[in-house]
C-alpha cells in the first residue's frame, strides 16, 4: 500500500492524456442520439440503441408471407390455402406474418436432430400455448437482439451492457475474469473478448427454456452461443451467432444479419413491460368473475363480434 | 511499486495511440479505502473514466442498515454513538436466530420464517436517519387528499378484513377495525387502483404489485419504503456501467423484481407529459463531480410512499472514495408532500470478480404463487357452495396471516435501547 497516492497521482495525468486523444475523435454523424467517440480505449465503439429490421423475430428460416400468426384449414385442404384462426383474424392485415429470406448461413436450414425436429413442428403447431415471448419470459439470447424492440448497448472498459426494451430484460457482456453464476440463466452468462475490431461474446448457463423465435425454433440446456459484433458502418452492427447444442443440432449453425441504429434524434429506450400486459392471458381464468367469458379448462375461447363501423365507405359501397 | 510505473508509463504511450487503456482502474483500486475520504472532491477527481467522465462504474450496495425515519428516542442528534451501534447490532444479532416466534404451530409463526429466511441483517451505520432533509430526519406531512384517499382505503382494507379470525383475535392487522359478518360490499373494487395486497383474492390484482411481480420502485431499494439500507431487510444491489454519453444501471432488488434503467445524457427534455413509464424517465448530466439524474413521468400505478405519478426526483451520486458512493435523492410532489424531502445513503462497491448481481431468476417466470392464490380461491367458494368449507370472507386471504407482526419486528430494530 506503500506509495499509494502517487500511484494515484499517475493516475490522474494518464487519464488526462487519454481523454485529450479520444475527445479529439469524437464524431457527430454516428447519430442523432448523441455525439460520441468512434472509438474507447482503442475499440470500435457499439455503444447507441440498435434494432434489427428483418423478420426473424418471425422465424430464422426463409418462408412465404402467410395470413396470421396462427392459421387453420380453409375450404380447401392445401397447406398454402389455409385462412386466419380466430385469434389473429380480427387483425386483418395486421395479423399476417410477412415472408422472409432467412438468416440462417449456408443451406438456410437449421440441422436439427430427427428426434429434435419433431419437437420443433410440435412447438410452431402449438405456438401461442409454448412460446415464452407470448408470457413475457425473458426473450434469451439470442433472440432478444432481433425481436422487433430496441436493445441499447452501454460499451464501457471492462463491462459491455446491453438493456432490452421488451420485458426489461438485460445481460452484462464481461470483458474481465468474473466468476460463474450460481445457476443456469435464461440470457446466459456472456463473456466478451475483442479480436481485432469485432467483438466476441461467448455465452453459456443457459436454460432450456427459451425459443429462438415465433416459429418453434428451440434448443437445450446444452446451448452454447457465441456472437460476434462488428461495425459495418458507425450506424450499421453486423451481428453474427454461432448456435451449438449438441442434444438438438447435428452440428454449429449460424446466423447472421445487420443491426441498425435508430437514428431519431430524440431516441430513447422505452419500457416495455409485458408482465402486466400478459396477466388476463395466463391468469384471466382464475378470476372470480372472469372477464374473457369461455374458458374450457385453460383454454380461452375467444367468440369474436366484428360490428362493421357506421359511415364506413368500403362496407357502404358493399351493402348497395 | 516500480512494476506498477512501468506498466502505467506504458499506458500513457498506448493511450495516446488508443489502443489500450486497462490499468487506471487497477491503479485507482490500490488506496486504501479511507484514503481521502475527508475532501470528496479530490477523491471524485481521481476516479474518472478513460473519456474523463467521473467513475461510478461497478456494484454497489448500501451495506449499513439506517432508520428511514429518526427514532425518538435518539432525539435530536445526527449520528449514533459507537456504543449506541454496538448495542443495536448485538441486539439484532440475537434476532437471526428468530429467537422471536409467533405461537407454535399458528399460521403467523410459518409465514414469518419464510420471510426471515430471505432477510439480510446489517451492521447499523453511523446515521440516526436517511432522511436528511427535513432535518428533524422524519417525513414531511402528507397533504390533506392524500390523508383521505389512505383513509378511503384503510376504511375499505378493513371492510375485506372485518369477519376474518384476525379480527376476531383483535390482531394489529385489524387496528381501527371491528369483529362483524361479511360486508355487502366486499367483492367492490378498491376505491383507488391497489398496489398492496387486501384481504381478497377474487383478482390478481387483489394481492399487490409485489406479489405480481411488478414491484422494484426508483429510487431503488427493496420490497420495504424502497431507499437503500431503509429497513435493510433485502439486500439492494445495482450495477453501473458507463460510456461516452451514457450511462446504465441495472438493479437487482426484492425477490427478483430487478429492472434496469438507460440514463438519457444529450440533454434533451423529458418525454410528454401522457408518457407514462413504471421507472419514470430519467435524464442525467454531470455537476462537477457529481452525476445528477432528474427522474419524472412516473406511472400513476405506482404509489411511492404516497405519492402517484405526480412525483419528481432528483439523484446525486457522488464517488467519495475507492469503494463509496454518497447517493443524495430528493423527491418532491406537491400534490402528496408539503414539502420536499432528502435522503442521503452510501453506496459500498462490491467485487467485481464473485459478480454477486443477479437479474435472474426473475418473479414472473417462477410465479407459480400467485395462480396458487387464486385457484385456491376458487376451490373456497366453490366448497362453500357446496356446504363443505367456510364462507370464503371468514378465511384470511392476504394480509392478516402474521405479516403485520412480522413487521413489527422489522421496526422494532430501531427501538429504544434499555
Amino acid at each position: 500500500m506503500r506509495g499509494g497516492s502517487k500511484t494515484s497521482l499517475i493516475g490522474v495525468a494518464v487519464t488526462s492524456a487519454a481523454a485529450s486523444a479520444v475527445l479529439s475523435l469524437w464524431v457527430t454523424g454516428a447519430a442523432g442520439q448523441v455525439k460520441v467517440p468512434a472509438r474507447i480505449v482503442g475499440k470500435p465503439n457499439l455503444s447507441g440503441i440498435w434494432q434489427a429490421n428483418n423478420e426473424a423475430h418471425w422465424d430464422l428460416e426463409a418462408h412465404e408471407a402467410r395470413p396470421g400468426a396462427v392459421t387453420q384449414a380453409g375450404v380447401y385442404p392445401y397447406e398454402y390455402a389455409k385462412v386466419p384462426a380466430a385469434p389473429s383474424l380480427p387483425f386483418g392485415a395486421a395479423g399476417g406474418v410477412p415472408g422472409s429470406i432467412g438468416v440462417v448461413q449456408g443451406d438456410g436450414k437449421i440441422p436439427y436432430t430427427p428426434e429434435a425436429l419433431k419437437i420443433k413442428e410440435q412447438n410452431a403447431a402449438n405456438w401461442i400455448d409454448r412460446d415464452p415471448e407470448v408470457k413475457c419470459y425473458l426473450p434469451g439470447t439470442p433472440r432478444g437482439m432481433y425481436m422487433p424492440y430496441p436493445i441499447q448497448i452501454t460499451h464501457s472498459t471492462n463491462k459491455v451492457h446491453v438493456a432490452y426494451s421488451f420485458s426489461a430484460a438485460s445481460r452484462t457482456i464481461h470483458l474481465d475474469t468474473v466468476d460463474n453464476p450460481p445457476d443456469d440463466t435464461w440470457m446466459g452468462h456472456s463473456l466478451g473478448r475483442w479480436e481485432g475490431d469485432t467483438l466476441v461474446v461467448d455465452s453459456r448457463h443457459f436454460n432450456d427454456k427459451t425459443w429462438f423465435d415465433r416459429a418453434g425454433n428451440y434448443h437445450s440446456e446444452a446451448l452454447h452461443v457465441v456472437e460476434r459484433f462488428s461495425l459495418m458502418t458507425p450506424d450499421v452492427i453486423r451481428y453474427e451467432a454461432t448456435i451449438e447444442d449438441p442434444k438438438t443440432f447435428t452440428r454449429p449453425w449460424q446466423i447472421s444479419m445487420p443491426l441498425y441504429r435508430r437514428m431519431e434524434a430524440s431516441m430513447q429506450l422505452l419500457e416495455y413491460r409485458c408482465t402486466e400486459f400478459v396477466e388476463e392471458f395466463l391468469l384471466g381464468m382464475l378470476r372470480r368473475e372472469q372477464l374473457v367469458k369461455r374458458w374450457e379448462s385453460e383454454t380461452m375461447v375467444i367468440d369474436i363480434t366484428r360490428r362493421v363501423p357506421e359511415g364506413d365507405r368500403f362496407y357502404d359501397w358493399y351493402g348497395k | 511499486m516500480r512494476k506498477v510505473l512501468m506498466s502505467s508509463a506504458t499506458t500513457l504511450i498506448l493511450a495516446a495511440g488508443l489502443l489500450k487503456f486497462t490499468s487506471v482502474p487497477v491503479v485507482g483500486q490500490r488506496a486504501k479505502p479511507d484514503a481521502g475520504a475527508a475532501k470528496p472532491a479530490t477523491v471524485a477527481a481521481t476516479f474518472k473514466t478513460p473519456w474523463g467522465d467521473p467513475d461510478l462504474q461497478g456494484i454497489w450496495m448500501p451495506e449499513f442498515m439506517t432508520p428511514f425515519e429518526r427514532p425518538d428516542w435518539v432525539g435530536n442528534r445526527e449520528f449514533f454513538t459507537d456504543e449506541e451501534r454496538k448495542a443495536l447490532d448485538e441486539r439484532r444479532a440475537k434476532r437471526l436466530g428468530r429467537d422471536f416466534r409467533a405461537t407454535k404451530g399458528t399460521v403467523a409463526d410459518v409465514s414469518g420464517a419464510y420471510s426471515e429466511v430471505f432477510r439480510t441483517r446489517k451492521r447499523t451505520g453511523p446515521r440516526t436517519s436517511l432522511i436528511v432533509d427535513p432535518s428533524n430526519g422524519r417525513m414531511p406531512p402528507v397533504t390533506p387528499e392524500v390523508q383521505k384517499r389512505r383513509q378511503a382505503q384503510r376504511e375499505y382494507e378493513l371492510m375485506l378484513l372485518q369477519a376474518s379470525q384476525a379480527c376476531k383475535d383483535g390482531e394489529n392487522v385489524c387496528r381501527g377495525g371491528k369483529y362483524a359478518p361479511p360486508s355487502p360490499r366486499f367483492h367492490d373494487p378498491a376505491p383507488v387502483y391497489p398496489v398492496n395486497g387486501v384481504n381478497r383474492s377474487d383478482n390478481p390484482e387483489d394481492h399487490g404489485l409485489i406479489v405480481r411481480c411488478l414491484s422494484g420502485y426508483i429510487p431503488a431499494g427493496g420490497n420495504g419504503p424502497g431507499f437503500p439500507g431503509a429497513d435493510g431487510s433485502y439486500n439492494e444491489v445495482r450495477r453501473i456501467v458507463q460510456t461516452p454519453g451514457g450511462i446504465s444501471m441495472n438493479y437487482d432488488v426484492g425477490q427478483g423484481q430487478g429492472f434496469q434503467r438507460t440514463i438519457v445524457m444529450n440533454g434533451s427534455p423529458h418525454l410528454p407529459p401522457h408518457v407514462r413509464q413504471w421507472w419514470g424517465d430519467s435524464r442525467g448530466r454531470w455537476e462537477g463531480n457529481t452525476l445528477v439524474i432528474d427522474i419524472t413521468n412516473f406511472s400513476f400505478k405506482v404509489d411511492y410512499m404516497g405519492s402517484r405519478g405526480n412525483m419528481h426526483v432528483v439523484e446525486r451520486y457522488t464517488r467519495t472514495g475507492p469503494d463509496t458512493i454518497e447517493y443524495v435523492v430528493t423527491l418532491e410532489d406537491p400534490t402528496t408532500w408539503t414539502r420536499p424531502w432528502t435522503v442521503k445513503d452510501i453506496l459500498h462497491k462490491q467485487s467485481d470478480k464473485e459478480n454477486r448481481i443477479y437479474a435472474e431468476p426473475r418473479c414472473h417466470e417462477g410465479n407459480y404463487g400467485l395462480p396458487g392464490l387464486l385457484r385456491g380461491a376458487r376451490m373456497e367458494e366453490k366448497a362453500y357452495t357446496e356446504g363443505r368449507g367456510p364462507n370464503p370472507a371468514e378465511i384470511c386471504q392476504n394480509g392478516c396471516n402474521g405479516v403485520g407482526d412480522d413487521a413489527e419486528q422489522v421496526v422494532g430494530d430501531f427501538a429504544p435501547l434499555k
